[in-house]
């Protein structure tokens, strides 16, 4: 299997090359084929020879179902048909039951069945002790192996010991690799699954085919990719289902940001920056109720004491003023002037009557009033010049404590916020500040103070007003701020889900096309593989239809996903596509067999048997011939064992002349199972050979040769018998017994040297080994056979009937 | 091929009655027509292995079927399909000759099959 999916591996790798498939998806599907199997590229080999094939060498059971006592059926290991007869209920169902369970650890025939079914497993009789027991040989490999499943006193079926003896070693199941190929090619069918193979679940049908094709990694696969696409698709919906939720909480929040949630959502393609904007808290752009709420809280007034002290100075620089009453710094100015040219001529004329009114003398005592009067004009002028500057610095002072008035303050706030006496509040204080800067004549005294009293109590109005409607602002804030969290928690899982929804409708689509791509190249692939296996059924659909008027077409593997199923193309008269339900419970039968043949002989299957139960139940009489055929062509490479209920099967094998070994198994009472012989290819040799002996009308020497070539091939297929059966279990290769087969059965002393001593190199040994192996009667017989048509014994020929058969038993011992 | 005049049996006239049973209904066979038909093809066979023994060995003719089925390969050693051919026909033919009240009578498809076998065997024995 190993090199199978290996070149699967490598199919996909090339052709994803090959047909230029985009990056993303390539990726995709070689990510699938890692995880679907690890080991591909771990350059697997050795598998060349082919698997070695096991076979059955008996089946020993006790205590279980029909069958009390311990009942063993003995099976000549290698290639070969056996067909198992009883009577319904005769135990013999209970054998290929046994050996199912022990190799599988289930029945199919149980597996869908109530309770019921499971606890009547044990025997009525002999409950105590149950146990399974399943020799096999294995090709290559020395010794036998045995399989057992046993179980303890009132043990559940399910709770059976198995074992695994190599020769004397002790091995698990697991360490023999069994379990995938008896999963992959099941080489048992029942009766019950005889049907359910073409009614039964189409899925699992294709499931198995697509495995035995070595392809379940595609199955696997695609396994893999659709389970992805379906989380992908998931989270594409995620986003969607969620939305109608949020919306819903959206439209019932009466914050203006849900607003502009919507308008986010609600846009092609979804603004999810915008909503992320929202979800941090931040307004967009500064805009509606929020950001006026901001701009209210950040309203900011000069502190009172400022204020105060500006209004303070304003009111002393306006007083100082007023204080100059009337001077008028140039008057006194100019005064000083006069005043001072006056002194000067005065220097000159001291004692000399006043040059501008002629009466005064200026003399000293003039001059030094007129000295005084300078300094104090002076002194006065610069006063008044000072007063007019320090008041224009105080207005002005005044003027820029006052801030542009915040629009916040003119703006609808909405229900919760009233800026109405704030904003008053501020015109007032604006008014005020307005009316005692401007440059009107100014109050006196007690009227100057009230003014400045007047600013000042419309300052504090409006403080107070500012101060509470900020603090409610930022209530309404912080209630507004409480109520949006849970909703910007809702918006931000939203938002989260609908990038990744984004995301994932990118990777859906690259999935949905890795899906096709995979689909695709797996149809060529498969039906490819398939077309031997379908032809393979169509041949033994061929040799079981007979009368049929239902002819079986190519076989396919056909649909994907949950639709996946094997077709099969039936035509019935002609008419293509008409339903199976048409065909008889017998034909669905044989259609079943015609499916289950190739797939549980797959060349690459381990197991060199199939045990089939009771195929010919439904089946049209005629029918029986075809499956006798069908059932001998298989057992030319396989172990075939066939379970029947009747005698029709041995019957056409008989008339057919077909090699087959027939048991009887017959039930007695309390479940004492016994296993008979009732032909063999030896025994019908023998038996022919006397039946054509006793043929009194016939020339005795027509009769001589006949006996003589029957009793040579009893002779054979004793030998063939041995040969298989010895060296098989020795370790020899199913291939090199074959072939050491075929080359000794050119003659008669080699395929019995080959018998007698393993090795046809021996054939001088065969007379002197005979003698002593049966005494001179073998080797007589073995003389009378050998001699044969040529010359033939005309003799006793019922004594070289007994002598043949005495020779075959002593060779088989 | 039996014209009104002739009365003589063969095995070639027994296989064209059986063919003509078997491609048209015939008055009076009513619903037995199919192991009538079994039976011609089974005489067409008793018949031909007779002529066939009267040329190589006589006395075989007068054994039952089991052994000159026997006999047949070791006289047709040249013709090796014609021991298996005869060995199918007659294993079909020699049940739904007989009426068992149980078993159902042979299908149109079993008796062409048949048919044809032993049309084919008589051709190759009686060459």
């Amino acid at each position: 299997m190993g090199e199978r999916e290996g070149s699967v591996a490598k199919i996909v790798s090339e052709k994803l090359g090959d047909d230029k498939v985009p990056e993303e998806v390539a990726s995709l599907i070689l990510d699938a084929m890692r995880r679907c199997a690890p080991e591909v590229g771990a350059g697997e080999g050795g598998q060349a020879a082919g698997p070695k094939r096991v076979y059955l060498k008996s089946i020993s059971v006790e205590g279980f179902r029909g069958i009390g006592p311990k009942a063993t059926l003995h099976l000549a290991p290698g290639p070969g048909l056996t067909v198992v007869t009883g009577r319904n209920g005769s135990g013999k169902s209970s054998f290929a039951e046994a050996a199912e369970l022990a190799l599988t650890g289930e029945n199919k025939r149980w597996a869908d069945r109530s309770s019921v079914w499971k606890e009547g497993w044990r025997n009525l009789h002999e409950p105590d002790p149950a146990a399974i027991a399943v020799q096999l040989t294995e090709d290559g490999e020395a010794g036998i192996t045995t399989v057992t499943s046993d179980w303890a006193l009132g043990a559940a079926l399910e709770s059976a010991n198995d074992t695994v003896w190599v020769g004397g070693t002790e091995r698990s199941l697991t360490e023999k690799g069994w379990a995938k190929p008896l999963e992959l090619y099941r080489p048992f069918l029942s009766y019950a699954e005889l049907g359910a193979l073409v009614s039964g679940k189409p899925t699992s049908m294709h499931d198995a085919m697509q495995a035995i094709l070595g392809l379940d990694l595609f199955t696997d696969m695609e396994k893999t990719l659709t389970e992805e696409r379906r989380s992908a698709e998931a989270d594409m919906k995620a986003a969607k289902n969620e939305l109608p939720a949020l919306l819903a909480k959206l439209a019932a929040h009466p914050d203006e940001r849900a607003r502009l949630a919507e308008k986010a959502i609600g846009e092609r393609p979804q603004d999810l920056a915008a909503l992320d904007a929202l979800i941090v808290g931040e307004d967009v752009a500064g805009e509606g109720p929020t950001g006026l709420f901001r701009q209210v809280i950040t309203v900011t007034l000069p502190a009172t004491e400022d204020m105060a002290a500006a209004v303070d100075r304003l009111a002393a620089a306006r007083a100082a003023v007023a204080a100059l009453a009337g001077t008028r710094a140039a008057d006194a100015r100019r005064l000083a002037r006069l005043l001072t040219a006056a002194l000067e001529h005065q220097r000159s004329h001291v004692g000399e009557p006043c040059p501008v009114c002629g009466a005064r003398l200026l003399d000293e005592a003039w001059a030094a009033s007129a000295k005084s009067s300078i300094a104090e004009l002076t002194a006065q002028a610069t006063d008044a010049d000072a007063a007019f500057a320090e008041e224009r610095a105080a207005v002005g002072a005044l003027a820029r404590l006052v801030p542009p008035k915040p629009s916040a303050l003119a703006a609808d706030l909405g229900p919760e916020l009233d800026p109405a006496a704030a904003s008053t509040g501020w015109d007032r204080w604006v008014s005020e500040i307005a009316a005692m800067t401007s440059a009107a004549p100014l109050p006196a005294g007690d009227a100057a103070s009230s003014r400045v009293s007047e600013v000042m109590a419309a300052f504090e109005a409006l403080s107070g007003a500012v101060t509470e409607l900020r603090s409610s602002a930022e209530k309404v804030l912080q209630d507004r701020a409480a109520a949006w969290q849970p909703l910007a928690r809702d918006l931000a899982l939203w938002s989260e889900l609908a990038r990744n929804g984004e995301h994932a409708s990118v990777l859906a689509n690259e999935l949905r096309k890795a899906i096709e791509w995979l689909r695709a190249t797996g149809k060529e692939v498969r039906n490819a593989r398939l077309a031997p296996f379908a032809r393979t059924s169509a041949e033994v659909w061929e040799m079981l239809r007979q009368e049929s008027n239902v002819e079986l077409g190519p076989i396919t593997l056909a649909g994907a996903g949950p639709q996946r199923k094997v077709t099969l193309d039936v035509t019935i008269d002609g008419v293509p596509g008409a339903a199976l339900s048409v065909m008889s419970q017998g034909e669905l039968h044989a259609l079943g067999l015609a499916l289950f043949l190739p797939r549980a002989t797959a060349a690459d299957s381990p197991f060199g048997f199939v045990i089939i139960d009771d195929p010919v139940q439904a089946m049209d009489p005629a029918k029986v011939d075809g499956l006798a055929r069908v059932l001998s062509s298989v057992a030319r490479t396989r172990q075939v064992v066939v379970f029947t209920h009747d005698d029709r099967l041995p019957a056409a094998l008989r008339q057919l002349q077909l090699s087959a070994t027939v048991l009887a198994v017959t039930r007695h009472e309390r479940s004492v199972v016994t296993v008979r012989a009732v032909s063999s290819p030896v025994k019908r040799y023998l038996d022919d050979a006397r039946a054509l002996a006793k043929t009194e009308s016939l020339p005795e020497g027509v009769r001589a040769v006949a006996v003589a070539g029957l009793c040579r091939g009893a002779i054979e297929a004793a030998c063939v018998d041995v040969v298989r059966s010895r060296d098989l279990a020795r370790g020899i290769s199913h291939a090199a017994v074959e072939e050491s087969l075929d080359r000794a059965l050119h003659s008669l002393q080699d395929i019995v040297a080959l018998a007698m001593f393993g090795s046809a190199a021996r054939a001088g040994d065969v007379p002197s080994g005979l003698k002593a192996l049966g005494g001179p009667s073998c080797a007589n017989a073995f003389w009378d056979a050998k001699r044969g048509v040529h010359d033939p014994n005309h003799g006793d020929l019922r004594r070289f009937i007994d002598d043949t058969e005495l020779l075959t038993k002593a060779l088989r011992r | 091929m039996s014209g009104s005049g002739t009365t003589v049996v063969t095995p070639e006239s027994l296989l064209a009655a059986a063919d003509r049973l078997l491609a048209s209904p015939v008055p009076g066979a009513g619903a037995q027509w199919p192991r009538a038909c079994a039976l011609l093809i089974r005489l067409a066979l008793e018949m031909t292995l007779d002529r066939f023994w009267g040329r190589v060995l006589p006395v075989a003719a007068e054994c039952g079927m089991r052994q000159q089925l026997l006999l047949l390969p070791l006289y047709t050693v040249d013709l090796p399909a014609t021991a298996g051919l005869a060995r199918e026909a007659w294993l079909g033919l020699a049940g739904a000759a007989h009426h068992h009240a149980y078993e159902l009578a042979p299908t149109a498809a079993e008796l062409r099959t048949w048919h044809s076998e032993v049309t084919q065997l008589a051709t190759l024995l009686l060459a």
